[in-house]
């Protein structure tokens, strides 16, 4: 396989996404590297304009406002290159790119 | 020989014929079909992945050498056939189309509907089931190329939508929403919901390839067709010139942040044949499309030669790819559409491991 750049042509892509335990979502990407990503975490680093100002690029979600209950409703992918999660508290908006959820992962 | 030694034989040698795009031989890929042998004589298929195939004939010939060079074989009949793969084979989204092909521009004018229309022909004719869906909202100029009066489409039970066929292809457009000559003025939610129109109530039938053309730019229409459509690639179109290129370039990299392969760059109204001498005459500037396709590091595809019989075939409503096929022009299309076609093969022979299309409840 040619050399990974999310910046060209590329960028890793996912072979398997699944839920590995009621707090865990796991991902098998294209090179098989595995990652586990808590989803609490992940609803903290939600990319969404409400969640990411627009224009500082400023975390707006309030250190420790994600209840440590938190968990997705169910996620689909977005396209081919992102995955969107339904949580529990009504949020939805967020797309996760690939790239970000493999830099999340690194 | 009995015929069961022969076959071994014929195997054997077909193992060395190569396909050169997906860099493998024929026998391994399962193309060789339907072997049947009437004494030493003996016929069988070679199916490929697309009737667009650009080696059709050369892999044809070759196996028809090799076979012919078996000890003890009569005739060979060798039956070139395509199965066209599809891209996603899971994904509810226009679950009856094989592969979707954007085509795409950064800067407006660099005759993007002009490539969509006469490539979606130029796949068509080498016996492909082709749909064309023009999604240039505000410009929408694939109707009057094609020839297709301005008319809603037919619909049918449960809002669906039946394309128009002409030239073979089935066509909807955006066109087909407003009155000739009206324009369509539309802010982002309502393109998004013409788009999705497009999508889920278009009846396509069973199609190999739907080529898309796109608005130039990177705005709405984009971004809700990357979202919901699983785009198999893109081609991008340019002219030779600088700010075409600048333009060219970002409608690639919007493609690599949506991780939609981009097929290739293609180079329209890139040099001039005049009539009184067969010297092309780069206009414009020469090679720009190509260096950016080095530098972005994607296929480049081809040069289209600026032919006024281009304009003036899709103006009448008679592409030049149906209207002249032997000018220039069609050529370079028929060469588009043979690459366009193979690097679609190229990219699922290797892509069938990547989950592209899911949906999972959580538990717990």
């Amino acid at each position: 396989m040619s050399e990974k750049d999310e910046h060209g042509q590329g960028g890793f892509l996912p072979k398997k996404v699944y839920q590995i335990d009621p707090k865990t979502l796991g991902i098998i990407w294209d090179d098989d590297k595995e990652c586990s990503y808590p989803v609490k975490l992940l609803r903290e680093k939600c990319p969404c304009a409400n969640c990411i100002d627009e224009w500082s690029g400023e975390n707006k979600i309030v250190p420790g406002s994600i209840p440590d209950s938190i968990k997705p409703i169910k996620f689909n992918s977005v396209g081919r290159y992102a995955i969107q999660f339904y949580w529990s508290d009504g949020h939805d908006t967020g797309l996760y790119t690939y790239d970000l959820l493999r830099r999340l992962g690194e | 020989m009995s015929s069961d030694a022969l076959r071994e034989e014929i195997i054997k040698v077909l193992k060395t014929v190569k396909d050169p795009d997906l860099n493998r031989d024929i026998v391994s890929l399962g193309f060789v079909k339907n072997m049947e042998f009437d004494g030493n004589n003996v016929k069988f298929d070679v199916e490929l992945t697309t009737p667009a195939c650009p080696v059709k004939e050369q892999l044809k010939n070759e196996c028809e050498t090799k076979v012919q060079a078996v000890e003890g074989i009569g005739s060979v009949g060798v039956n070139m056939t395509a199965v066209v793969r599809s891209t996603d084979r899971d994904q509810p989204v226009l679950p009856g189309v094989k592969n979707i092909i954007a085509v795409a521009s950064g800067k407006g004018g660099v005759g993007k509907s002009t490539v969509a229309a006469n490539l979606a022909l130029a796949l068509q004719v080498t016996g492909a089931a082709v749909g064309l869906m023009d999604a240039d909202i505000y410009g929408p100029s694939v109707p009057q190329m094609l020839g297709v009066p301005i008319a809603p489409p037919k619909g049918g039970p449960d809002n669906k939508i039946y394309p128009i066929e002409k030239h073979g292809i089935k066509l909807i457009s955006a066109a087909f929403l407003a009155k000739e000559g009206q324009p369509l003025m539309l802010r982002g939610p309502m393109l998004g919901g013409i788009i999705q129109q497009f999508l889920q109530n278009v009846d396509w039938g069973e199609l190999d390839y739907l080529v898309i053309d796109l608005p130039p730019g990177t705005g709405d229409v984009q971004m809700t067709l990357t979202q919901r459509a699983p785009i198999s690639g893109a081609v991008v179109v340019t002219t030779p010139q600088e700010v075409s290129l600048i333009d060219a370039e970002k409608g690639v990299k919007m493609f690599f942040q949506v991780k939609v392969p981009v097929l290739g760059i293609v180079e329209n109204m890139s040099y001039f044949v005049c009539d009184g001498c067969d010297k092309k005459h780069y206009i414009f500037k020469n090679g720009g499309g190509k260096s950016m396709a080095e530098k972005l590091n994607v296929p480049f595809i081809n040069d289209i030669p600026l032919i006024p019989n281009v304009a003036e075939c899709g103006d009448a409503g008679n592409p030049i790819v149906v209207a002249d096929p032997d000018s220039p022009a069609s050529k370079a299309y028929k060469e588009l559409a043979g690459k366009v076609a193979a690097q679609l093969s190229i990219n699922q022979a290797k892509e069938d491991k990547v989950e592209t299309s899911f949906e999972v409840a959580w538990e717990g």
